[in-house]
């Protein structure tokens, strides 16, 4: 007995010794936690959110589209000027800007730095951005002014400078010298990255205090929600950026002013089916797929009331569109969609050659309708979808399967093989314009996902899709693109190819000990303006 | 002679186990499914850029030989190849890793065992109500790890460390306690009680050394339910150690890092499995 | 008489389950959206989950498939790691070591990929029952090497016992040791192992829905519940949610009265 009790103290000793603790915080440092470890600090090569974060905070860009107003503001260009053809675009730099190691930052930089981004050899992804990358020059007249010469118009150019970060000309760093807020200064993978403040940053607020006013971020690699909400609710961390609805209510409960429910995102999530003609699939499963009647009776079918209520603990918007109404300038408030409506559903099914037997339906040559649906793992508020789903479907007879299945071999079923019946999964659009959406709708890309790379479109509508999107992205009348916009959206709700299910609200905690916070919906949402934001009793 | 003959069947043994550990890693890899494919191809902004790199991947990974010829020259040059996921070579990687791990195993198996031992012995020598006694064990076996995380998390106490000493010192009680039941019930040691001998000498100087091979053999079994704990507790824990960094490579198909991860596995496996060849007689393998 | 005791109470555990899945007014599908987590009552003895489905009914369900499906592949891991085991334990030097040399090359290698690869060759409209069988069986047949080696090390060293020499010279056959006198001395290793299996496999179970395997929805999972226990929203929702690990605590007791008075004493 003595010896057990012995053993107790000893373990909980060491236990008590050998737990991890957290890297201490800095006076005036700000923390929040990651997912995940950035695959890259090198700018120009940035492929996930993380990395891009991680740029957003350090890079100096040229131009920053501003993530409240929606506009794009200078930077370290202190004026721009977009030629009336959109081929040329001027920047004129401010006046002794200097990067974080105190060199100069001149137009030389900012050519070196373009080049090397537009270079096929860097595989750069924002080149792809310019359309024709190739074509594109930079010309240096003098060394506060760059010119920009585009072989043809690309509409929203100027947000493209939002994710250039400018290097010193032949010494890229990887992050650590920037002419952004913060440097890249400690990584320690797995554990945390530090930022330091850039003593050379060339902004100051209203009053002439130079900033950012925090002397540090430190972001914490940390997969576990629970403990990242134990720490925010500790005072660990800062912000929690996107909490799910459960973590949003855990921290509601214990910290009522520190959480905000934004409303509608421009995120959508969506259920579709496999239109493909090359799907493994059996050809009667093919025609209930291409059958419009069919789609539209599951958009009629399913309560997406109870999915916000259920799924998203009222913190999610019905959708029927793929702008969502948080995309004010793109949004068509006069759409005609499938209202809910289980009889109605029944009639479209019963119109489109179903019939049912007993609790199951079957199509006109007799085969039961069963299909599956695929998910991705670890996703809870979808995987609630998925089971709301299969029930209101079952109301219509049809017997579906829920399959969960982790991201690559998802995507390998999805893009690679299109060996899938039904598929729900989320779109982010981490901008409003619809031409960062193109890779979506334009019928002879990979990414179109119910019938990736068709050589010409399968069906009319998809056509016209195809020549109104096209228009859009080569026109800069805003009244012509919103109408092409419009006639896009009906066509989607007619057709239903993706059959929208909600639009997840935009969700931040932000420690009511953070000043200078204003979230946004775009991302960063929290941290869009880090240089003005700072902790009680951090300021410099 | 004889003993140099002995290591070197057992050094070659171990060398098999690597080379058939890694090969087995390389086929079920790259046939299982996603091995060509990148979660960044959802991603509109990355999709285009995914998509060439996994190109590139299938001209160089389609056929296993020239996968396996890829390996054997990594691992003689001594990198062992570079992580699909980070980009840097996978010796670098594993390095500060295996240290965190491999501390915190040791530790967790050492308090493991001595939770379960001290509390095995009392339990094991009742004559009635050990099932009951046993409840707290039984309760955490029933456990899932990630609750036992949540509960440290929310009492802000505890840790890896303490879960995954609870996880391994849970499973050893249950072997030992079954064992040192009939060590307890053996005639010599009741002849001994009977005698007056004390119970740390009976502890000490008769159930130990009688039950030695078999607690050799439960080593074996709890280093390797440690190993196996090791991924949750340290993915739910953000442990930077090699569970962590293996249950990544596994969801993102990396191959190179996985093919070193299973080597250590097999390694850890061999190195264990000698212990138990130890407390056996010469006609042991 | 005493083993009597846990086999009623266990008996009566059963009856109990199925019982309240035949008899309860609700399927353990239907979702009563209007009672989203409700607290328990007349019409829901112990509230109702995240998706107003009835928590008893699930439940009872949840142990009833959960009970077969992981005491059956426990059964299996066990029976599969005592034959390798004594396989090995009694065959020539060359054969056991050939026998261990393929559970060490077992231990090593990252199984997951096996499962991944079992889920792509099952069709995506099997239905729940299908993957669940599926994953209970791929569980015991790649649960066994640990314990394997255990039993082989501790059926070496009761191969030279005078006792199993003694049976041997009065004219016992191979399968008559085995029976009556190997396999109840190895009783302190199977019968702990197979206790273990039965919530290490619940709850790998449920670990592997995100691989597409396991029970599938609308099956209730014993192990998903039991992971539901690591939210903390879930923790703070309702007192029933702790319902799934109080029966698996009581179903292990029973189980482990029945193994204890099973063993030999001396």
């Amino acid at each position: 007995m003595r010896n057990f009790l012995c053993s107790i103290f000893l373990l909980t000793g060491m236990t008590i010794a050998a737990f991890p603790q957290a890297a201490p915080r800095q006076p005036g440092e700000l923390a929040w936690a990651i997912h995940y470890d950035p695959s890259t600090f090198d700018p120009v090569k940035v492929d996930d959110q993380v990395s891009d974060l991680v740029r957003y905070l350090t890079g100096g860009v040229l131009l920053r589209f501003n993530r409240q107003t929606q506009q794009v503001e200078p930077q370290l260009a202190e004026s721009f000027q977009l030629s009336p053809q959109g081929t040329q675009i001027s920047f004129k730099l401010r006046g002794g800007l200097t990067f974080s190691d105190g060199s100069p930052l001149t137009s030389a930089d900012v050519a070196w730095t373009l080049r090397h981004v537009l270079a096929p050899a860097t595989k750069a992804p924002i080149a792809d951005e310019f359309l024709a990358p190739a074509g594109v020059s930079v010309e240096t007249p003098d060394q506060w002014t760059v010119k920009v010469h585009l072989p043809k118009r690309v509409i929203g150019v100027e947000k493209i400078f939002d994710e250039i970060a400018i290097e010193p000309a032949n010494h890229p760093s990887e992050g650590r010298v920037t002419a952004g807020p913060f440097t890249v200064s400690e990584y320690k993978r797995g554990q945390y990255l530090r930022l330091a403040r850039n003593p050379h940053y060339w902004r100051r607020d209203g009053t002439g205090v130079q900033l950012p006013y925090a002397t540090g971020i430190r972001l914490d690699i940390q997969n576990n929600r629970e403990q990242e909400a134990a720490l925010f609710l500790r005072g660990e961390y800062d912000v929690v950026d996107g909490p799910s609805p459960d973590y949003y209510g855990v921290i509601a409960r214990k910290s009522p002013g520190a959480v905000h429910d934004m409303g509608a995102s421009l995120n959508t999530e969506q259920l579709w089916f496999n239109q493909s003609a090359q799907a493994a699939l059996p050809d009667y499963e093919k025609t209930w797929f291409q059958n419009r009647g069919f789609r539209v009776a599951i958009s009629e079918a399913i309560h997406r009331a109870d999915l916000t209520r259920i799924a998203y603990d009222g913190h999610a918007t019905p959708a029927y569109d793929f702008i969502s109404p948080a995309n004010k300038l793109w949004h068509n408030d006069q759409l005609q969609y499938p209202k809910e409506n289980v009889a109605e559903a029944n009639r479209s099914l019963a119109a489109s050659g179903f019939h049912r037997s007993g609790n199951q339906l079957f199509d006109a040559g007799g085969h039961a309708v069963k299909f599956s649906i695929l998910t991705n793992a670890g996703n809870q508020a979808r995987q609630k979808m998925s089971s709301l789903i299969q029930q209101d479907l079952a109301n219509l007879g049809m017997q579906v399967t829920l399959v969960a299945l982790d991201f690559p071999a998802l995507v390998e079923r999805l893009m690679h093989k299109q060996d899938y019946e039904a598929c729900l999964l989320g779109l982010s659009n981490a901008e409003p314009d619809p031409s960062s959406m193109m890779n979506q709708w334009l019928s002879s890309s990979p990414d179109h996902p119910w019938n990736p790379s068709q050589k010409t479109p399968a069906t009319p509508w998809e056509a016209e899709i195809d020549k109104l999107m096209q228009m859009q992205a080569s026109t800069p009348m805003q009244a012509e693109r919103k109408k092409a916009l419009d006639r896009v959206q009906q066509i989607v709700a007619d057709q239903q190819p993706f059959i929208y299910l909600v639009y997840p609200n935009c969700l931040q905690a932000i420690s009511p000990s953070l000043h200078g916070a204003q979230p946004a919906i775009l991302t960063p949402g929290s941290v869009w303006n880090i240089e003005f934001l700072r902790r009680d009793g951090g300021a410099r | 002679m004889k003993l140099v003959g002995t290591i070197a069947v057992r050094a070659g043994r171990t060398l098999l186990l690597l080379l058939a550990a890694a090969l087995g890693t390389i086929l079920l890899v790259r046939f299982a499914p996603g091995y060509f494919s990148d979660p960044r191809e959802m991603d509109a902004k990355y999709s285009a850029v995914a998509r060439t790199e996994m190109q590139a991947e299938t001209g160089r990974s389609r056929l296993v030989n020239r996968i396996l010829l890829d390996e054997a020259e990594s691992w003689l040059k001594g990198d062992f190849g570079e992580s699909r996921q980070y980009h840097i070579p996978v010796v670098k990687l594993i390095g500060g890793r295996a240290r965190v791990s491999v501390i915190l195993l040791a530790k967790s198996i050492l308090m493991g065992w001595l939770l379960a031992l001290c509390a095995a012995l009392p339990i094991a020598s009742l004559r009635g109500g050990r099932v009951l006694c046993s409840l707290p064990f039984t309760v955490l076996l029933a456990i899932p790890t990630a609750a036992m995380a949540t509960a440290c998390i929310v009492s802000d106490s505890g840790g890896p460390v303490l879960v995954l000493s609870l996880l391994v010192g849970a499973r050893d009680f249950k072997f030992l306690r079954s064992l040192l039941e009939g060590a307890w019930r053996s005639p010599h040691l009741l002849q001994a009680r009977a005698q007056g001998l004390p119970t740390r000498a009976l502890v000490f100087q008769h159930i130990l050394p009688n039950a030695a091979p078999q607690l050799y053999a439960l080593a074996t079994l709890s280093i390797v339910t440690a190993l196996g704990a090791l991924v949750p507790v340290e993915v739910i824990f953000t442990v930077p150690g090699v569970g962590q960094l293996g249950w990544s490579a596994v969801m993102n198909r990396d191959l190179p890092v996985l093919v070193a991860v299973s080597f250590l596995m097999a390694c850890v496996v061999g190195v264990a499995g000698l212990f138990t060849s130890r407390s056996l007689t010469s006609e042991a393998v | 008489m005493k083993v009597r005791l846990p086999m009623l109470l266990m008996a009566l555990l059963v009856l109990g389950a199925s019982l309240t899945l035949t008899l309860s007014r609700y399927g353990y599908s239907f979702q009563d959206r209007d009672a989203i987590q409700a607290a328990s009552s007349p019409l829901h003895w112990s509230g109702t989950d995240e998706l107003g489905r009835d928590r008893t009914v699930r439940v009872a369900a949840a142990l009833l498939i959960g009970l077969t499906g992981a005491s059956l592949a426990g059964a299996i891991t066990t029976l599969i790691a005592a034959a390798f085991g004594l396989l090995a334990a009694f065959s020539n030097r060359a054969i056991a070591a050939l026998l261990i040399f393929v559970s060490d090359v077992f231990l090593s290698l990252p199984w997951l990929f096996l499962l991944m690869m079992a889920r792509s060759l099952m069709p995506l409209t099997a239905s729940p029952l299908e993957t669940a069988v599926a994953t209970f069986l791929v569980l015991a047949l790649l649960g066994w090497p640990a314990c394997a080696r255990a039993v082989y090390s501790g059926a070496l060293n009761l191969r030279n016992a005078e006792w199993m020499i003694q049976g041997h010279a009065c004219g016992l056959r191979k399968r008559q040791l085995l029976r009556m006198h190997l396999l109840p001395h190895l009783r302190p290793l199977l019968l702990p192992q197979f206790l273990i299996c039965l919530p290490a496999f619940l709850i790998a179970e449920a670990n592997l829905g995100a691989l597409g395997l396991g029970i599938g929805e609308p099956l209730p999972s014993w192990g998903a519940m039991l992971l539901e226990m690591d939210n903390s929203a879930m923790l703070m929702s309702s007192h029933w949610v702790y319902l799934p690990i109080i029966l698996l605590v009581i179903v292990l007791l029973i189980l482990e009265s029945i193994s204890t008075q099973v063993e030999p004493h001396a």
